[in-house]
């Protein structure tokens, strides 16, 4: 595991079907894919609808807010994470009903806690590339435990 | 189709073979196949020209070769009716078998060959499309052992999870590898409930010790039709009498409960179509990539109640004069996991203890076994393929 060739983080590619995403990243904003048949968003990007089939997915901007569902703290970094390590990777359920996988950074590892809510944030990779993570919503108080 | 075409016991099982798990043996997944088809040839007496339909889990170390099936048979003197390779991960074993009862049945083919081999530890192969490149690969998740992570830290949110009872199965799997000569040599020494406890953490909460080790090795079946097996005078039968296979459990659900996995529906569903509820279950094989799924499958079959697999865990005897035998012969976990031929350890070991072959582990009057599989960690949920299967002798 242990691999003395530091590389560096990857860089997505982005694919007809995925560049909203990103040009939405570029300019800070979350962009998800809206279903107008059911009204529901979906995540992760790709060319169709999970629940119809149809190819007539809708790209909207969100709140790129939401409450932490999981998390877990990655103590053996994957490439491009060396320096991080340990580091917190969380699931983050949106406020539009779709679930998320990313970074957390600006916490301490111990103020980590399922329920707390969380905002995105972004890291710029490239020219090319901003990438999301979350952060904590410090605005925002955390839904009673359930 | 019937409630379980397999429950006629119109087909059956003749015969295993398995290699010793190593690390880095050097070997391809061809030279694997040639030992494990050599001892079914000899267990069955028959040769590559009696083997009319084969089936394979697609290999790590050959999954860039688009045409395996074919240079596989080729390499063994095969020339078959019938080819197969899945490729849902760890549930194909059991899902092979499956697949091979239906090939006979139909006249497909007649001895069918179940194959998985591979040397992921030599040669590593894998490529990952959909979404990997953009949402998974640039978060620095893990790979299975933070998908793991994140399923056992929710799962710890909603319910109860006393990491003894994990300990214990880690205890009770490793007993098993001591006493299988295949396990991989350096995992055949004792540990204890705190060696578990104690062993490092790599995406928390899941720890070292929760986790499998790639491998190379390989296992294999002969299936033919029963009335056949008679003629041929193989006596030592073992029969799978109920199967259920479900790959993308309610994957249309942007917000599940990741807590429940495809075994919720396949587990109730073998025991139903067997006729039997979890209690007439003489032993459990489940597909072991980390034990916490081993937990969760012993929740979702029915033996343990919800939100409670870790407490039966820790309160149950797992070893084979246990209450609930599970993974006799180590399990991938305590054996190694030979790639994705890695599903048909649980399924072997299953398959010996019902030929009454266990040795030092034997399952003293084993008559039927569940075993389960896994394939393919998918976005922010458990896995992608779930099965099960109950087998009789």
């Amino acid at each position: 595991m242990a691999d003395t060739n530091v590389k560096p983080r990857p860089l997505p590619k982005p694919t007809p079907a995925t560049q909203a995403f990103w040009d939405g990243a570029k300019k800070g904003k979350l962009m998800l894919q809206w279903d107008p048949t059911t009204k529901k968003y979906q995540f992760w990007p790709r060319a169709n609808s999970v629940r119809t089939g149809k190819r007539n997915l809708q790209w909207k901007a969100t709140s790129g807010k939401g409450e932490l569902y999981s998390f877990t703290i990655t103590h053996v970094p994957t490439p491009g994470f060396e320096a991080r390590a340990p580091y917190v990777i969380g699931m983050i359920e949106l406020d539009e009903g779709v679930r998320i996988i990313a970074n957390l950074i600006n916490i301490k590892i111990d103020d980590v806690e399922i329920g707390m809510r969380m905002k995105v944030a972004w890291e710029k990779l490239s020219d090319d590339i901003t990438y999301f993570a979350f952060e904590p919503n410090k605005r925002a108080k955390s839904k009673p435990k359930k | 189709m019937a409630k379980s075409f397999l429950e006629d016991k119109e087909i059956c099982i003749v015969a295993y073979g398995e290699t010793k798990i190593v690390r880095r043996g050097g070997r391809s997944a061809y030279e694997i196949a040639a030992e494990v088809a050599e001892q079914l040839y000899k267990k069955t007496k028959l040769g590559p020209s009696d083997i009319d339909g084969v089936t394979f889990t697609v290999p790590i170390s050959e999954c860039s070769n688009p045409f395996w099936s074919g240079y596989a048979t080729e390499y063994l003197g095969i020339s078959a009716k019938w080819l197969q390779t899945s490729d849902i991960g760890g549930a194909s074993a059991i899902g092979n078998v499956t697949r091979a009862a239906m090939a006979i049945k139909s006249g497909l083919c007649e001895t069918a060959m179940i194959l998985g081999v591979d040397a992921p530890s030599t040669q590593w192969r894998a490529y990952y499309g959909s979404y990997r490149n953009e949402f998974w690969d640039p978060v620095g998740v893990q790979g299975p052992p933070g998908a793991f992570g994140l399923l056992m830290n929710r799962y710890e949110h909603q319910y109860e999870l006393d990491f003894r009872g994990l300990g214990a199965l880690a205890v009770a799997q490793r007993n098993g590898a001591i006493k299988n000569p295949n396990a991989y040599e350096k995992l055949r020494h004792k540990i204890t409930i705190d060696d578990y406890i104690n062993s490092r953490q790599i995406s928390s909460p899941l720890r070292l010790l929760d986790s499998v080790m790639w491998a190379d090795g390989g296992n294999g079946l002969v299936m033919m039709k029963t009335s056949r097996a008679k003629k041929l005078g193989l006596t030592n039968r073992v029969y799978p009498i109920s199967y259920a296979e479900i790959s993308n459990f309610d994957c249309a659900n942007q917000t599940p409960d990741i807590t429940a996995t495809g075994h919720s529906v396949v587990g109730p569903k073998v025991l139903r179509d067997a006729k039997m509820k979890a209690k007439d279950i003489d032993m459990f094989h489940p597909y072991d990539d980390f034990l916490f799924a081993v937990m969760l499958k012993a929740e979702q079959c029915g033996f343990a109640k919800k939100g409670q697999g870790s407490q039966f865990l820790r309160d149950t005897d797992l070893g084979p004069k246990g209450t609930l035998p599970i993974n006799t012969g180590g399990g991938q976990i305590s054996c190694g996991q030979p790639g994705l031929a890695g599903g048909g350890i649980n399924l072997t070991e299953a398959v010996r203890q019902l030929m009454g072959e266990g040795k030092g582990r034997q399952v003293p009057n084993a008559r039927n076994a569940m075993v389960t599989g896994i394939g393919v960690i998918p976005y922010g949920r458990n896995w992608g393929s779930a099965n099960a299967m109950v087998l009789v002798n």
